[in-house]
Formats: structure tokens, C-alpha cells, sequence
């Protein structure tokens, strides 16, 4: 199939407004939901708070009345759009399950996104994330249980496994070590850019939502866990901000944005069961073909080049949500004990990261520890899902795995 | 998977552990009648309504009163949930009267499971947060107690082996259920 986006029309943009009507959707079941449609929901909603948040700091910088309009006006558009994909979420879920998601998410997205990507440097800095995520969806896994009873199964079903990564503990490290050096937007592969754009908005949000969120609980491990991970988000913002390269020019930032859109919509609509969700990626992907074009006419007038030199020559694959068990276990295996140096890795401990180490933990076990604790001490061990045999790195294996 | 065999996963569990931990389950089975059929379904259902009965119950007694009178709004938010089980209630009985093999099973069965979900959903968020903050552990520890006792006086998983139709007979109808439970509890409430 053949589809060009820079071809198609599209839905127009003064035919895009919806009414009350319009914006109240149906909320998912979270009962009989498929695992990837909540996550292809939150990846959407990433998507387009990142897209209103980088035209509301374009227009922050725009001194032409004439685009600050037309930017505010499909910044609207923009805003009704997350409204309807965010508010595809049920409301019977609670946040620890939404949190939940969201690292389903953040690991399987990563991890396919590692999978595909052509440039090593930029791999390697998924593959490096990925198993953080991982270790964060253990943690909240085990919060869950301990504070509302439920098992994350009920969330993540068998699709991802549930169990220790790289550990939460040493994800701290010092700002300097989580700049990355950027791709050069002259040489590389213009799905590259597709996927740091995408990966960042995920964590964009993710971080968004912890620091929000996390103060609604009582109970105080919970407040804790989410000030402990929602600042590794921030961190993980920071890493997948600095893949990209500084010198897009606002124009071509602006295509890439929307063209990043209609590449989502597209890929999660061919994928999509729920008929309902897939007729709102459907749409949504009408409404960005209209929206990439008119950021394309602004490259135009004001870069003075076509959008064509920036922008993959076809749709590259669709983005897939699927199992990446075996990736992730092979990961497990082999980089678990990476830390970052500068804009490179090491496996050693190096001072400045240990010296930031004694300063945030002081003598304490923070608390994505002290929930593993916790949990062992309540129920008798961890909560883990491990559909594909034992932890893959012996020193992390439960020690009842003989009888499991 | 989760938990050591020998470990029980309540122990130092409060009131509010004990009926979230009925909710997980309530979840779970009405996961498990809508993906089974024939016997499997029926062990579920009957599993289901059991739970049902006695989880509600528990909470009329115990949950509600402690809320009516303790936090903020207490009496509007505990009619509000005394509405809902109200409205799931006369579902669950019509459902009960009929059996899983009557031919719309299926759809007042969704109603039902969105009835009972969304009034646990709306208890977590509005009731057992602001009791958690209103009472010291040790009452909301104490409390336990009465929900375990109206667990043992109608166990909700039977032995394995008993038949449904026997573990039915055993423990009569919800109704019965019920009233056995809402004794044992006031029992254990006086002591």
C-alpha cells in the first residue's frame, strides 16, 4: 500500500472543530480492553500534549501576529484531539493502574522502537532506557498489589513480563551523565528522527503524570515511589531530548511534529481491534494529513526549502505494539549493569556517579527498595510475571524459583 | 506465583486491605464467568454471587455505618453507595433466580459487572481513602476481624472437589447467606 502523506488531503482545517457532542467519548472497558489499545490510547495522548506544548512555545517565539494565529488555531484542534484519546482511559481504573500502563507502554514501545532503529548511537540509548522502564513496571507491579490488592496482570496480561531490570536505585544519576550527544538532522535517517520525537513525548508525559499524580496517595511508600520515579523520568527526558538535534529550525521542527502524528495515526489504525478506538485514529489521522500540509506551506515561506528534504521519501513501518520478551530478556543479559559516562556508557561506577549516589540516598533504601521489602514481608515474596522461565540474570532470580 | 505457600497475604491486613482484596477477586471472577462456559462457568458464578453476598453484606455493617459518621458528608456518601448496591442488588437476584444458562445472561451480566465495578470504584475513591485517613490503624485493624468472621461463616472458594450443586445445598441461597453473615458479624462486633 502506497501512502503518501504528503499527498493526501486530509480532512480541511476550518472543517476540523468538534462540538461537546462530539468530544464525549466512549471510555474503554478496562475489563476487556486489549492491553495495547490503553497503551496505543496513552501513547496518542503523549503525542499530542507534546504537540500543543512545542506550538505553544514556538508561538512564545513567533513575533508574526499572522502564524501565532494559525498556530493558536490548530493548537485547538490539537487540545480537542488529546481530549477525545485521553479521555478514552475508564474511569474505573485507578491511577496506580493508569501508571501501570504506562510502563507497559514505556517498555514495549522502547523496546520495539530499539528494535528498528538503523543508527547504533541512538539504539543503544533505547536499549539503555528500556531497561529502566522495565525495572519501574516491577516496582509499581509490587505497589499495586501491596496497596489495592490487584495484580498487575490484570493490566499488562502475559504481554510483558513483570520483573526486576536495571534497579531503580542506581537510575540516579548526575544531570552531566544524561546528555547524549544529538544526530546530525543533515546525515541521518529521517526515521530517526521519528522515533526520538516519539520516544521523548512518551517520557514527556510520563513524567508529567507522575509529578502530578503522585501526591494523591496516602500511604506513604506510594508518595514516596512516585517522587523516586518521577524523577528519573525528568532524567529520561533530558536522554532522549538530547538525541535530537539542536538545529531544526522551528519550520522544520513544526513538520516533523505533525509528520510524527499522522505516522502514529496511521500505524495504529492499521493495527487497532476496537473498532471504535480505530475509527478515532482514522479520523485523527484525516485531521493531521491537513494539519502536516499546512506546516508544510510554513516551511515553505519561511525555511525556504521543501519539506520533502527533511521528511521520509515513504511512511516508514508502522509502530507496533507487541510482545518483546525475548529482547528484552536478551538486554537483561547483557546490559544490565550499564551506567552513563558523559554522553557514552560504562559498566563501571564512576566517581561522579557515585558521588551523586551518597548524596540523594544518604544512608537510606529509597523507596523502590523498601516496596520490594515490603511486599516480601507481606506476602511472602515478590510480584513478578515471568511467562518465559526464570530471571535471565542469576543474581536476580527469586530464591523460589526452584518450586515455581 | 505471588504469594509462599503458608503465607496468608492478609495477615496484618486491616478492613480496608480485607475488602479491596474482595474487590481484586469480585474483578477476577467476573473475568473468569464471561471467558468460561458449562461447569467452569458455573463454579465462577456461584463462587461470584457467594462473594458478592457476603462482601456487601460486610459492608453494610461494618464500612457504612464507620463512614456515615466519620467523614466529611459521610451520610450523602454512604446513600449514594447504599443506591448502588440497591440497583446491583435486584440485578444480582434476577441473574441468581434465573442462572447462567438463561439465554440474556450475557448482557444483564455486563450490567451487572459494570454496576458492581463501577460502585467498588466509586468506594475506594470516596470512602475508604477518607477512612484511612479518619481512623487509627489499630481501629480499622481491629475491624478485620468481623469481615474474616463473615468470610468463615460462608467460605467463598468451597474444597476442592465439592460439586457446585453440593456447596450450593451447603450454603443455601445468598439470601441465606446473608443473614448467617450479618449475625456473625454483629456477633463479632459486640465482643
Amino acid at each position: 500500500m502506497t501512502f503518501n502523506p504528503l499527498v493526501e488531503k486530509g480532512i480541511p482545517l476550518d472543517r476540523q472543530l468538534r462540538n461537546w457532542r462530539e468530544l464525549d467519548v466512549e471510555p474503554l472497558d478496562p475489563d476487556a480492553v486489549d492491553p495495547y489499545t490503553r497503551c496505543r490510547v496513552i501513547v496518542m495522548n503523549g503525542i499530542e500534549i507534546e504537540s500543543i506544548m512545542f506550538s505553544h512555545h514556538m508561538a512564545r517565539t513567533c513575533p508574526d501576529p499572522e502564524v501565532k494565529r494559525q498556530l493558536a488555531y490548530t493548537r485547538y484542534i490539537e487540545a480537542q484531539q488529546q481530549k477525545v484519546v485521553n479521555w478514552l482511559l475508564p474511569p474505573i481504573a485507578s491511577t496506580l493502574e493508569t501508571t501501570i500502563a504506562y510502563e507497559q507502554v514505556a517498555v514495549d514501545l522502547t523496546a520495539w522502537i530499539a528494535r528498528m532503529e538503523p543508527d547504533p548511537y541512538l539504539k543503544q540509548a533505547y536499549e539503555f532506557g528500556v531497561l529502566e522502564d522495565f525495572d519501574h513496571l516491577y516496582r509499581y507491579a509490587n505497589l499495586f498489589e501491596m496497596i489495592e490488592r490487584r495484580k498487575a496482570r490484570k493490566v499488562v496480561d502475559d504481554l510483558t513480563e513483570v520483573m526486576p531490570g536495571r534497579p531503580t536505585t542506581v537510575h540516579h544519576r548526575h544531570p552531566y551523565d544524561n546528555v547524549r550527544d544529538p544526530y546530525d538532522r543533515n546525515t541521518v535517517d529521517p526515521l530517526s528522527k521519528l522515533h526520538a520525537l516519539t520516544v521523548m513525548s512518551a517520557e514527556q508525559q510520563t513524567m508529567n503524570f507522575y509529578m502530578n499524580v503522585g501526591p494523591q496517595y496516602m500511604e506513604p511508600i506510594a508518595r514516596q515511589l512516585y517522587v523516586e520515579i518521577g524523577m528519573i523520568e525528568q532524567e529520561h527526558v533530558t536522554h532522549y531530548e538530547s538525541l535530537v538535534d539542536p538545529g531544526e529550525t522551528w519550520w522544520e521542527r513544526l513538520v516533523n511534529h505533525e509528520y510524527n502524528e499522522v505516522y502514529l495515526y496511521h500505524s495504529f489504525m492499521t493495527q487497532e481491534p476496537d473498532p471504535k478506538v480505530k475509527a478515532i485514529w482514522e479520523l485523527h489521522l484525516n485531521m493531521e494529513l491537513a494539519q502536516l500540509q499546512a506546516a508544510c506551506d510554513l516551511m515553505r515561506r519561511f525555511d525556504g526549502r521543501e519539506p520533502e528534504e527533511v521528511l521520509a521519501p515513504q511512511l516508514p513501518v508502522p509502530v507496533t505494539f507487541e510482545p518483546n520478551k525475548e529482547y528484552l530478556r536478551h538486554l537483561l543479559g547483557t546490559q544490565i549493569d550499564l551506567t552513563t559516562l558523559g554522553a557514552g556508557y560504562v559498566r563501571e561506577a564512576h566517581e561522579r556517579f557515585e558521588r551523586l549516589q551518597e548524596q540523594i540516598h544518604g544512608d537510606e533504601k529509597p523507596a523502590s527498595e523498601r516496596v520490594i521489602d515490603m511486599h516480601r514481608e507481606r506476602f511472602g515474596g515478590e510480584y513478578r510475571i515471568e511467562t518465559e522461565g526464570p530471571h535471565p540474570v542469576e543474581s536476580l532470580r527469586r530464591p523460589e524459583d526452584g518450586d515455581r | 506465583m505471588t504469594a509462599q505457600p503458608g503465607v496468608d497475604p492478609t495477615d496484618g491486613a486491616d478492613v480496608i486491605d480485607l475488602l479491596l482484596a474482595q474487590h481484586a477477586r469480585i474483578e477476577e471472577l467476573f473475568r473468569m464467568v464471561a471467558a468460561s462456559e458449562g461447569e467452569s462457568r458455573q463454579h465462577a458464578w456461584d463462587e461470584l454471587t457467594r462473594l458478592l453476598a457476603v462482601h456487601e453484606t460486610a459492608e453494610e455493617e461494618i464500612v457504612h455505618p464507620l463512614a456515615r459518621g466519620s467523614i466529611d458528608g459521610g451520610a450523602d456518601v454512604v446513600d449514594a453507595r447504599l443506591d448502588e448496591e440497591r440497583e446491583a442488588k435486584e440485578l444480582l437476584k434476577g441473574l441468581v433466580d434465573d442462572g447462567p444458562q438463561t439465554p440474556d445472561f450475557d448482557a444483564r451480566f455486563a450490567a451487572l459487572r459494570t454496576a458492581v465495578l463501577e460502585h467498588a470504584t466509586r468506594e475506594e475513591r470516596y470512602e475508604f481513602v477518607q477512612l484511612r485517613a479518619a481512623h487509627p490503624p489499630e481501629r480499622l485493624a481491629n475491624l478485620a476481624r468481623a469481615v474474616r468472621m463473615a468470610e468463615a461463616v460462608a467460605p467463598t472458594r468451597p474444597h476442592p472437589g465439592v460439586e457446585s450443586a453440593t456447596a450450593n445445598l451447603m450454603l443455601g441461597p445468598p439470601v441465606a447467606i446473608v443473614d448467617r453473615v450479618r449475625d456473625a458479624i454483629r456477633t463479632a462486633m459486640r465482643d
